[in-house]
């Protein structure tokens, strides 16, 4: 009888415990105002496992994101989680890339630029870090400089090691689109110099669309080119210019 | 020297037989299961996580051993009064000292060069490239643990085994903020507190100057050279923990 009585109990105990949790809105967003403590308060504490903290804290950053994009669109802590990962490990490119759109949806696209600067600041070599600033810079920037402002980013981002192809060229059409056609004009003679047939096309393409059509001008825009181009590189555009031109 | 072979021989023996090398399987089924958890969660940085988690995995379970199993055992010995038989012999105390820490350091070596080869091998398969610096940081934590077992055994010998390990696990604590106290020699203002914030900076090890923790995910380069200065410095603490629990354990009534 008292064994009985006993696995009831038990029985009770568990159906309650696992019914309870089980039924339970797993799917319930958090409170969106959490706790971060300062970055400054980790770096005293644990020198050794700052990084440990930042990466728990870009995993808690990653859920809590998730979590309330998709619910009620509060992201009031993630730019302080954001700053925190950053803090103590700064050469984490991640949060900094993540930040682009995260901080954005969270409605602070500024934080979101300077933490890129800061990114960039710490990884000077990042390809990622300027392209991600020209972005930014070209969605947020004021309207009267955006164009240019952004190619300033996409030139850095071009020249650094890893970078796609595209980068230079999208840098020198935004020069063009800003007011910038001598150096449009430079840096397509660059990418023509360096590039393949189908890079050459598309330079050739970029300089049809910023130099004039009147000859004595088209010449004049050309010079700097001269200069600054190899002499074989250079023959081999002006032909491209000319067949494109008399085609 | 054949004495102390002999004990330390017996010491490792007795400490396998404990199934501490179990720890190993149970790190090695943590960072199989993590390792597929972290995959999920982290936008594709499960080999950056893999890392850090890892080696905080590795010391962690590493302290577990060193403070429980350093803590124990010279209690052990004196329950069981296998110390009598032992001390009889012609075993000095001291020499029982070091040969039961030279016993405990093996068992700890083949428990962390295995967690750390497991770790290396697992992120080698999750990065595809080989991490060599993960062999060196768990070689680090090695050497942090040593200190952690010379200090939990001076302390076992004037202390209950629970005590010792609560202390053992403290003294690894505050050597993780070891420069923290130093900062507060900065700030005191008077002449006292300074002083004794200095003597607490220069009493706690400091385990934090051979970490290169960060350095294994990109944080920053390790200076060798320095590193390996601080090693002798932890060699040094080691020594001087160990002699301290020699004249504590050679002062003890049984």
């Amino acid at each position: 009888m008292r064994r009985v009585m006993v696995i009831v109990v038990v029985l009770v105990c568990l159906a309650a415990v696992v019914g309870f949790q089980a039924t339970r809105e797993v799917n319930a967003a958090g409170n969106p105002r959490v706790f971060v403590p300062s970055p400054r308060f980790f770096e005293k504490l644990a020198p050794s496992f700052r990084t440990t903290i930042a990466d728990a804290y870009w995993l808690g950053a990653v859920q809590y994101y998730g979590e309330h994009v998709d619910g009620d669109r509060r992201l009031d802590s993630l730019p302080a989680m954001l700053d925190l990962v950053t803090t103590l490990s700064p050469h984490f490119i991640e949060p900094y890339l993540f930040s682009t759109f995260a901080l954005v949806d969270a409605g602070t696209p500024q934080m979101a630029y300077d933490l890129l600067r800061r990114g960039f600041k710490a990884n000077p070599r990042d390809w990622r870090l300027p392209f991600q600033l020209g972005f930014m810079a070209y969605t947020f920037g004021p309207k009267e400089t955006k164009a240019r402002a952004a190619a300033q980013w996409f030139t850095i981002a071009g020249k650094l090691p890893g970078s796609p192809p595209f980068v230079p060229r999208l840098a020198a059409n935004l020069l063009a689109r800003g007011g910038e056609r001598e150096k449009a004009a430079l840096m397509w003679g660059q990418i023509y110099a360096q590039g393949d047939k189908y890079v050459r096309a598309k330079a050739v393409a970029g300089l049809e669309a910023i130099l004039p059509t009147e000859e004595q001008a088209r010449i004049k825009a050309l010079a700097p080119l001269y200069r600054t181009m190899p002499r074989k590189d250079f023959d081999a555009l002006v032909e491209d210019l000319v067949a494109g031109s008399t085609q | 020297m054949t004495r102390l072979y002999a004990v330390a021989l017996n010491t490792f023996k007795e400490t396998i037989r404990d199934r501490i090398l179990g720890v190993i399987v149970v790190f090695a089924l943590l960072m199989i299961v993590a390792s597929l958890w972290l995959g999920s969660i982290s936008l594709g940085q499960e080999a950056r996580m893999m890392k850090d988690f890892g080696l905080v995995a590795v010391s962690l379970f590493g302290l577990i051993v060193a403070v429980f199993v350093g803590a124990s055992l010279l209690h052990k010995e004196i329950e069981k009064r296998t110390v009598f038989v032992i001390l009889s012999k012609p075993v000095g105390r001291a020499q029982f000292i070091f040969a039961k820490f030279l016993g405990l350091a093996v068992t700890l070596a083949c428990v962390l060069a295995g967690m750390g080869l497991f770790l290396f091998l697992a992120d080698w398969i999750v990065a595809r490239s080989p991490a060599p610096l993960l062999l060196a940081a768990t070689a680090a934590i090695y050497l942090q643990l040593l200190v952690i077992v010379a200090v939990t055994m001076a302390l076992s010998t004037v202390t209950s085994t629970i005590l010792a390990c609560v202390l053992g696990i403290t003294v690894f604590a505050a050597g993780q903020l070891s420069r923290s106290a130093l900062s507060l020699t900065e700030l005191g203002q008077s002449a006292a507190v300074k002083g004794l914030a200095w003597l607490v900076y220069v009493a706690i090890p400091n385990l934090n100057a051979v970490d290169i923790k960060p350095a294994v995910v990109g944080e920053s380069s390790p200076d060798w050279a320095l590193i390996a200065a601080w090693a002798g410095y932890l060699g040094a603490y080691t020594v001087l923990a160990l002699v301290v629990a020699s004249w504590l354990f050679s002062r003890k009534e049984f």
